[in-house]
C-alpha cells in the first residue's frame, strides 16, 4: 500500500533524512517511532507529497507521491501534527468545506465520528481547545473512508478517555481493511494499535520490527519503596540492574525478564511500586546506544 | 480552479473586501457630492494649484484641473487614496491567500485532498483578482450613482473616461497583485511575504512619486509599474489606454503564472 524506498532529503541546516525505507502492507497499522526532530514529520511530508525527495521515492497504491499529487490524495486521509485551520470557520463549516474538497457526498460517517468523539462541531475553531481541534482533525482524516490514513502524533491533546475511543476507532477501521501509518514519540501510544513499527533516529531508520518484539525489548523502570533500608540494600545487591538506590527507594531497570524481578521482589515487604514514565531513548536504550552496529547489520 | 475552495475563500474574505469596497464607494460619493460646491469656483482653485511648485501638483495629480468632475475625482481620489487602499488590499490579501496558509500549516489540509497545487494556487489567485474587481466595480457603480444623484446634467462628468480610469486602475492592480502573489507563493513565512510584497508595492509607489516631483529623477519611473497609471492623462484622453492595459495584463499574467509554477515545484514545510 505504502512503500518508502531510499528516501533522502538534506536541508540547508544540515539536518534531514537519509535512506529511509519501509513498506506498509494493506490493512496494517504501522507505527513510526522517534523522538522529536528525528525525521518523522519530514518523512510524512514526503509521503504527503509536500516535499520532493533528493533521492528515493514514495509510492502509495503504486502511484508516486510527488508526481501523483491530486490523484494520490484520493487514497489518503491525513492528520497533521500541528493543527491549524483556516481563520473564521466553525468546526462544522470546516468539515463541510473538507467534505466538498474531498468530493464526498455522504455525511453519515462524519456524523457518527462526531458523535463518537463527543464534541460540539458548531464551536468556532479559534475558541476550541487543543484536544477539540485534534478531534476535528481526526474526523477530517477519517470521514471520507480513505484506504490509507496517515496520522502525525494523533493522540496529543486528547484526554485518556478519548485516547481509548481513538484506539477503538483505529482498530475498527483496521478491521475494515484500512491501512494506517501513525507517527509518535511515545511507545505507549502505538503499542496498543500497531502491528509493526519503525524506529527512526537522526534521520535514519534504526529498525523495523514486529510490535511484540519491540515490547519484549522495551526497558521499563520500576521504582520500589521498601519497608526498611536493609531490605532495599539487599534487593539492590541481588543482581538486577539497579538504576539508582537511595534510602529505602530503589529504581530498577527491567527488559523482558519480569519473572526474575517479581520472584526477587516477593521476598520483601514492599510499600509501593511505581513505573516511571520514560522517553523513547530510555525505553529503547539499546537501539539508541548501539546505533552503528544495528545499521551495519 | 477548485470551486469549493473558491467559494470558501470568498466567504472568508468577503467581509473584509466589502469593507474596503464600501469605504471606497462612500468616499467616491462624498467627493462627487462635494464637487458642485467647488465646481463654481474651479478657476480660482486652478489658480491656487498653479501657484504651487509644479512637482507637487504633478505628484498628487492636481494638475488635471478641476474643470470637470472626472478631472477633480481623478486628481483627488484616483491619484492617491484609491491607490493606497488597493495597494494595502493586494499586499494583505495575497499574503493571506498563500503564505499565511503555508506558514500556519492549514495548507496541509487543502493539499491532503484530491486537488493539485496548481489548482489551489490558481484558485487563490482568482480570489485575489475577484476581490480587486469587486472593490473597483463597487467604486465605479458609486461613481455612476453619484453622478445621477448629485450632478445631474448640470455638471460635466464623462462616464466613458471615468470607466476607462477604473479599468486601468484594475489592470494596474492586477499586475501589482500578481507580483504580490508571486512573492506569497515563494515564501514560507507570512511576515516575510508581507514585508517583501509591501516593500515592492510601496517601493514602486515611492519611485513613481519621486519621479513625478522632480524631472531630474525622471529615470526612476522606468522602474515602477505605477508609471503606466496616469489618472490625469486618462481623464484628459491623452493616455493610450488599450496599450497600457495590454502591458499591465501581460505583466500580471506572467507574475501569476510564475507564482503558480513556483508554488507547484517547491518544498512546503507543512
Amino acid at each position: 500500500m505504502l512503500k518508502v524506498e531510499g528516501l533522502s532529503k538534506r536541508f540547508a541546516n544540515g539536518r534531514g533524512i537519509d535512506n529511509v525505507s519501509f513498506t506498509v502492507h494493506q490493512g496494517e497499522v504501522f507505527g513510526f517511532l522517534g523522538p522529536n526532530g528525528a525525521g518523522k514529520s519530514t518523512t510524512i511530508r514526503h509521503i504527503m507529497g509536500f516535499m520532493q525527495p533528493d533521492r528515493g521515492s514514495v509510492t502509495i497504491g503504486g502511484l508516486d507521491a510527488w508526481k501523483g499529487q491530486g490523484t494520490v490524495q484520493k487514497l489518503t486521509g491525513y492528520l497533521p501534527g500541528e493543527i491549524n485551520f483556516i481563520d473564521g470557520m466553525t468546526g462544522t463549516s470546516f468539515l463541510d468545506f473538507m467534505t466538498s474538497m474531498q468530493g464526498v457526498k455522504d455525511t453519515s460517517k462524519r456524523n457518527r465520528l462526531i458523535q463518537r468523539l463527543q464534541f460540539d462541531a458548531a464551536t468556532p475553531i479559534r475558541k476550541m481547545s487543543k484536544g477539540m481541534k485534534q478531534k476535528v482533525g481526526i474526523v477530517a482524516a477519517f470521514m471520507h473512508s480513505p484506504k490509507l490514513i496517515i496520522l502525525d502524533e494523533p493522540t496529543s491533546g486528547l484526554d485518556p478517555l478519548m485516547q481509548r475511543v481513538f484506539i477503538e476507532l483505529v482498530l475498527e477501521e483496521k478491521a475494515a481493511g484500512t491501512t494506517f501509518l501513525m507517527s509518535s514519540h511515545s511507545f505507549q501510544e502505538i503499542e496498543r494499535t500497531c502491528d509493526r513499527a519503525a524506529i527512526i533516529k537522526d534521520g535514519r531508520i534504526v529498525t523495523v520490527k514486529n510490535i511484540h518484539e519491540l515490547q519484549s525489548m522495551q526497558r521499563k523502570l520500576f521504582e520500589v519503596v521498601f519497608a526498611t533500608q536493609e531490605d532495599a540494600g539487599r534487593f539492590a545487591a541481588s543482581g538486577l540492574q539497579v538504576e539508582s538506590h537511595e534510602g529505602n527507594r530503589v529504581r530498577i531497570a527491567i527488559q523482558g525478564d519480569y519473572a526474575a524481578f517479581t520472584q526477587e521482589l516477593a521476598q520483601y515487604a514492599v510499600r509501593s511500586i511505581d513505573i516511571s514514565t520514560q522517553n523513547l531513548e530510555d525505553i529503547f536504550m539499546n537501539y539508541y546506544d548501539r546505533d552503528r552496529e544495528v545499521n551495519a547489520e | 480552479m477548485n470551486f469549493s475552495l473558491y467559494k470558501e475563500m470568498m466567504r472568508v474574505n468577503l467581509k473584509g473586501i466589502m469593507n474596503y469596497a464600501m469605504g471606497s464607494a462612500f468616499y467616491m460619493l462624498f467627493m462627487i457630492w462635494l464637487y458642485p460646491g467647488l465646481g463654481d469656483s474651479t478657476a480660482a482653485i486652478d489658480e491656487l494649484v498653479k501657484a504651487m511648485p509644479e512637482g507637487v501638483g504633478n505628484a498628487f495629480g492636481l494638475n488635471s484641473g478641476f474643470a470637470s468632475a472626472e478631472a477633480f475625482i481623478s486628481g483627488e481620489y484616483y491619484g492617491l487614496i484609491l491607490v493606497l487602499i488597493l495597494s494595502i488590499v493586494c499586499v494583505q490579501l495575497s499574503t493571506q491567500l498563500i503564505a499565511r496558509l503555508v506558514d500556519r500549516g492549514s495548507m496541509a489540509y487543502l493539499l491532503a485532498t484530491p486537488t493539485t497545487r496548481r489548482k489551489v494556487a490558481f484558485t487563490q489567485g482568482m480570489v485575489l483578482v475577484t476581490s480587486l474587481f469587486i472593490i473597483l466595480a463597487v467604486t465605479l457603480l458609486a461613481g455612476f450613482a453619484g453622478k445621477s444623484w448629485f450632478l445631474g446634467t448640470k455638471y460635466e462628468f464623462d462616464m466613458s473616461r471615468f470607466t476607462q480610469l477604473n479599468t486601468v486602475a484594475f489592470m494596474l492592480f492586477f499586475a501589482i497583485g500578481g507580483l504580490c502573489f508571486l512573492v506569497s507563493c515563494a515564501c514560507n513565512d507570512e511576515k516575510k511575504a508581507l514585508g517583501i510584497s509591501g516593500a515592492v508595492t510601496f517601493g514602486f509607489f515611492t519611485l513613481d512619486l519621486l519621479g513625478k516631483i522632480s524631472d531630474k529623477l525622471d529615470v526612476l519611473r522606468y522602474f515602477t509599474l505605477f508609471s503606466f497609471y496616469r489618472p490625469a492623462h486618462i481623464v484628459q484622453g491623452t493616455a493610450e489606454v488599450t496599450q497600457i492595459c495590454l502591458w499591465l495584463l501581460l505583466i500580471g499574467l506572467a507574475a501569476f503564472a510564475a507564482g503558480i509554477q513556483i508554488f507547484r515545484r517547491r518544498d512546503l514545510p507543512l
